[in-house]
């Protein structure tokens, strides 16, 4: 299989990226007054598309990778799996026995959590395990920062067309602001890296 | 497993980007092979030894 490049993934996981924002902000929020449930579920779903995109997108990604990046990719993800697993488990027998109250909307956090504790595995597999480095360089970090500046002035476009910033909105803002925090640490790293390396 | 990887490599002068793409690999899984961190696939290491003209016992060994 032709190896994937990162320009193309990279783009294309940009354009579901800015799908699925444009799904919760103008999409999602009709389902909570929605009529009908048939209209509720649909309106309710749409925004899982774009990820189930980006599902397809990293499987194709991993499948077209070489035999080395196939060990680290899956092994990243069995990492991350069995960490989600283990909190899994503790957080339902605390539900159930009644010393964490947990609602359904939990299982949100599931898909992003999982590329979290996959991220940060990949990393410590490339860079501290073998001894290499994870191919984040300056282009994919300014890409990364693009992304999270375009997906922002999205929302902020959105709540200057309705004329308000709903609650909804400023989640969606704060829940950017870690990822943003991140890249900028990362690029903040590299920087000094590179200034400590010139020296 | 110890390898020649990069005297080979060395030797032709060419740079990991330069045989990672000649074995159509990534630079990392070039970077990994010749640090002794990987150790590469039986079809892999044919590739290696035929790129570089050698049996694949002069280029890998057991530690």
């Amino acid at each position: 299989m032709a190896r994937f490049s990162e320009r193309r993934y990279r783009s294309q996981m940009a354009v579901a990226m800015v799908a699925y924002m444009a799904a919760m902000l103008l999409v999602w929020p009709l389902s909570r007054t929605a009529a009908s449930v048939p209209l509720k579920v649909l309106l309710a779903v749409v925004p899982v598309l774009p990820m189930l995109f980006v599902i397809g997108l990293m499987a194709r990604r991993i499948s077209a990778s070489d035999e080395f990046e196939q060990r680290v990719h899956l092994l990243a993800l069995g990492a991350s799996t069995a960490l989600l697993g283990a909190l899994s488990l503790v957080g339902g027998f605390l539900a159930a026995a009644g010393v964490l109250r947990l609602d359904g909307t939990i299982l949100i956090w599931v898909f992003p959590v999982t590329m979290i504790g996959y991220g940060i595995a990949r990393w410590w597999l490339l860079v501290r395990h073998y001894g290499g480095s994870t191919g984040c360089d300056g282009a994919s970090l300014r890409w990364q920062l693009g992304l999270l500046v375009g997906l922002v002035l999205m929302v902020l476009a959105v709540a200057w067309w309705r004329g308000q910033l709903s609650d909804f909105q400023a989640g969606l803002l704060i829940g950017m602001a870690p990822a943003a925090l991140v890249v900028l640490a990362l690029a903040l790293w590299r920087r000094l890296r590179r200034a400590s390396g010139e020296d | 497993m110890k390898n020649q990887v990069r005297d080979l490599r060395g030797g032709q002068g060419w740079s990991q980007a330069d045989l990672a793409e000649r074995l159509d690999v990534s630079r990392q899984t070039v970077n990994a092979i010749e640090t002794g961190k990987y150790d590469p696939s039986l079809p892999l290491a044919f590739k290696i030894a035929r790129l570089f003209g050698q049996p694949i016992e002069a280029i890998f060994e057991p530690d």
